[in-house]
This record gives structure tokens, sequence and C-alpha cells, in this order.
């Protein structure tokens, strides 16, 4: 055997010195059989991880690590490594389409934004689920975008369980929702939505239950289509508010101008 | 419930205590990953109820300080959260990705802070036998740990130190050499036989 397939076990246990590191992980990426070996080295190596016994981390440090991720969004899938992959496990290819598009893995920062909303407002909620797809789609059309967002919003259009809800807003303004619950997304439609002014803003939340998480803002007057940066999982509901510039992490009765429930 | 079909391990567990070894089903780690990469905090600490003690258990060993082991925790986890799109089963199971990373970060540590406060001095000509002895005392009476030591017990010595010093020692394989007093060589195959010997020992597949 050659002197550098000998590291391979050192370099699983992390003790190559540098130089040796980088000259063994060099020849890892040419080398499949020690590739393979650092594969079931490293199952080894995880059961070596039972002997030292019970050791229970501080309780304290459960809940740090809880509040330090709900600040982080995990990173997008490798895209490299998406083409080769074929893990039975992965639940057909809505899974992967969803896990790919960055958007969507986040609810980001959720806990803190998590703010609770009136049920008074909830009660208030307008359900109009008319089927105005093909306006929708000829909207969606017309309106020039960048290319990964035209993709996202073909395969939201075409996804088989798309549906469309259609509301009129306090202001008159004509909006609809494309949702696809396979997809796990959402999608805010406005035409000829009313101008509110340079210092006011739409604004998109999501509801789960009687918590409202705010979301993306959209500009008043014209054409406007904007995802929910939200993830469907738990949203029972989709609404619209008119905020100061920037947005609000609160709702408030008196601002939001549809509430549309989507399990009508 | 019949519990005789339950995994010994999992039966009545009091709820937030951490499980490890074999009764964590790798099959729904892989899902609490899949949900973690969606963004799902409550898979998360699913996850990390279910990995913990593992986990820390390799970084307080190596480490040896709770201080330092709690702060390599937090990252390594947060890392975890962070890169769970990135998992997928070719890489392995959960729990050799997550020690992996937990072991990479923690021994990475032990040479940062070495080199301020000359850990080496302090270990480096007592701390052998120590080593070896703190893990060994450590092992509890369970069916997978036993597993494991009598598969540590089926290496020959210097295979099971040399195995030993890098792992939970934290020590480079020059270090390693210089502790037992062998040659850079000796010490490179008797770690690889040392893994080949424990993989064999437990059936291991990648």
């Amino acid at each position: 055997m050659s002197e550098i397939h000998s590291a391979v076990g050192s370099y699983v246990v992390n003790a190559l010195d540098p130089d040796e590191l980088a000259e063994f992980e060099a020849h890892l990426a040419v080398c499949q059989t020690c590739t393979r070996e650092v594969e079931e080295f490293r199952e080894t190596a995880a059961q070596l991880s039972l002997l030292p016994g019970a050791a229970t981390p501080p309780p304290a440090l459960r809940g740090s690590i809880l509040a330090a991720i709900s600040e982080v969004r995990p990173l997008p899938p490798d895209a490299s490594a998406k083409l080769a992959r074929t893990d039975p496990s992965a639940p057909a290819t809505i899974a992967a389409s969803v896990a790919e598009r960055p958007i969507d893995e986040l609810a980001l920062r959720r806990q803190q934004r998590r703010t609770r909303i009136l049920s008074v407002l909830v009660a208030a909620v307008v359900a109009a689920a008319l089927a105005l797809g093909g306006v929708v789609y000829g909207l969606v059309q017309s309106r020039q975008a960048q290319v990964a967002q035209q993709a996202a919003e073909t395969e939201l259009l075409t996804a088989p369980d798309v549906r469309t809800y259609s509301a009129t807003m306090k202001d008159g303004g004509e909006v609809s929702f494309v949702v696809s619950k396979s997809l796990n997304r959402a999608m805010f439609v406005g035409k000829d939505l009313p101008a509110v002014g340079s210092d006011r803003t739409y604004q998109l939340w999501t509801l789960e239950g009687k918590q409202a998480i705010p979301d993306n803002l959209v500009a008043g007057g014209g054409d406007r289509k904007e995802f929910f940066r939200e993830t469907l999982s738990d949203v029972t509901a989709l609404a619209v508010s008119i905020e100061d510039e920037g947005g609000a992490q609160q709702p408030n009765p008196a601002t939001i101008q549809v509430v549309t429930d989507l399990s009508s | 419930m019949n519990v005789s079909s339950v995994p010994p391990n999992s039966a009545g567990r009091p709820s937030g205590e951490p499980a490890s070894g074999r009764d964590v089903d790798p099959a729904h780690l892989v899902e609490l990953m899949t949900l973690c990469s969606r963004g799902h905090e409550e898979a998360f600490a699913e996850l990390y109820d279910r990995t913990s003690q593992r986990v820390y258990g390799v970084i307080l060993r190596v480490l040896r300080s709770p201080d330092h082991a709690a702060e390599v925790m937090q990252e390594v986890y947060v890392e975890v959260w962070r890169q769970s799109a990135r998992y997928s089963r070719e890489k392995g199971s959960v729990v050799a990705w997550m020690t992996t990373m937990a072991h990479r970060r923690a021994v990475d540590r032990v040479r940062s802070v070495s080199s301020e406060v000359a850990r080496d001095e302090r270990y480096a000509f007592h701390g052998a036998d120590r080593e070896i002895d703190q893990v060994w005392d450590g092992v509890a009476q369970r069916l997978d740990v036993e597993r494991v030591r009598k598969g540590m017990a089926s290496l020959t010595p210097i295979q099971r130190e040399a195995l030993t010093l890098a792992y939970f020692g934290g020590y480079t394989q020059s270090q390693v050499a210089q502790l037992l007093k062998l040659p850079l060589g000796t010490v490179k195959t008797r770690i690889r036989d040392g893994l080949i010997g424990l993989r064999d020992a437990l059936g291991v597949e990648a």
C-alpha cells in the first residue's frame, strides 16, 4: 500500500497535520478506495461517540441553541450535489423542488416576529375564492421578471393542485392569492392596485391560527405580484395590509385590507 | 403498548432525556434533517434531543472544559441547522455526519486553545494513560456501548491507544507518535488498522 492510502484513518479522526491534510484531500478526490474507506470509517468513528458514556449537555444550552437557530437561515441545497442525488427517502420531486429554492426553506426569525393577532380580525375573514386562473396567468406572462422568478412562477401556476383565491380589498384593489399546498408556496397578485403614496406600502401576512407573521412588502400602484416568503406548512390564512414604509411587525385591524382563509 | 416490541432504551424514557445508541432510528433522523432544511424548528428541537448526548459526549471528551464544550456544541448545532439541506444519505448516517462535524470542531478548538495555553505541555508527557483510563471509566453497561467496548478490546493495545489518543485526545498523529514513542508511519497504520478492526467488529456499513 502506498504511503498516502495509509493516512485515511488519521484523516477520519482529524489527526493529520496540516501539510499532510492538504495532500490527502487532493488524493481523496481521485481515489475511490479511500473515499469508500472514509465513509466506512466515519460510521465507525460515530460508534466511538458512544464510549464517553452519558454526558448530558447543560439544560440551558438547549434553549440557547434553539434561540440561535431561529435567527439563522438554512443554506439552500448544494446545486452540484443535487444532480447526483438518488435519495430514495426524498418524497418525490416535490420535496426536492421545494428545497431547491432558497426562499422556500425559511421560517426566518419566525419566533421573534410571531405576534398575536386579534381574534376579531380572524372573525372578519373574507373568503372569496373565485377562479381567475386565466387572468392571473396572463398577468404573470405580461410582466418581465427574472428568470428564476419566472421559473418559480411557472412551477406554481402549473402545479397540479394550484388554487386561486380572489378578493377585493377595502381600498378597492383586486387581488388574488395563487396557492399550491404541494409546493408549499403562495403568491400574491394584485391587478391595478391603488397607489398608496411613497411613504406607505402594502404588506403581506401569513396567519397561523391567531398568530400573524409579517411577510414581504408590495408597492402600491399598478400590477404587482410577489411570492410569500413564508412557506405554507401551518398557514391557515393569508392577509394584506397597508403599512408605513418599511412594514409593520404587528398586525393592526385598522390597516388590514383583506384576509383570505385557505381552508375554504 | 407492546413493550416487547420497543427497543429497551426507548421504553419509558422520560421526555426530554436525550436518546443515544441504536434506538435512534437512522431513517427518522434523515426525516428530521429534511424538515430542518425547510425551516422546521420543532424538527430541529427533536433532532437535538435525540442526538445531543452523543454529540456533547464527544465534544466534552475531547475538550475537557464544559465552557468550551458548550460553545462548540452551539457552533455545531447551528451549523447542522444551516447545512441541513446539504446533508444527503450518500454522505452517510445523520449521526456520523454530526459527530464528524462535532469532532472536527472540537479538535480545531483544542488546537487553537492549546496554542494559547500550551495544552500539549500539560498533557503530552503525563496525559496518555489518563486519556485512555477516562474513556474506559465512563463506559456505561449498555448494549451498544458494550459492542463498541468489545470492538475496542479486540484491537491490539497499540491500535487501541493510537486510536483513543487521536479520537478522544484530539492529538495529531505526530503528537500520538511522540506520546507512544513510535515512528509516525507506524502510528498512521495503527490508527487505520484500528478503525478497520473496529469497523469489522461492529459490522459497520457505510
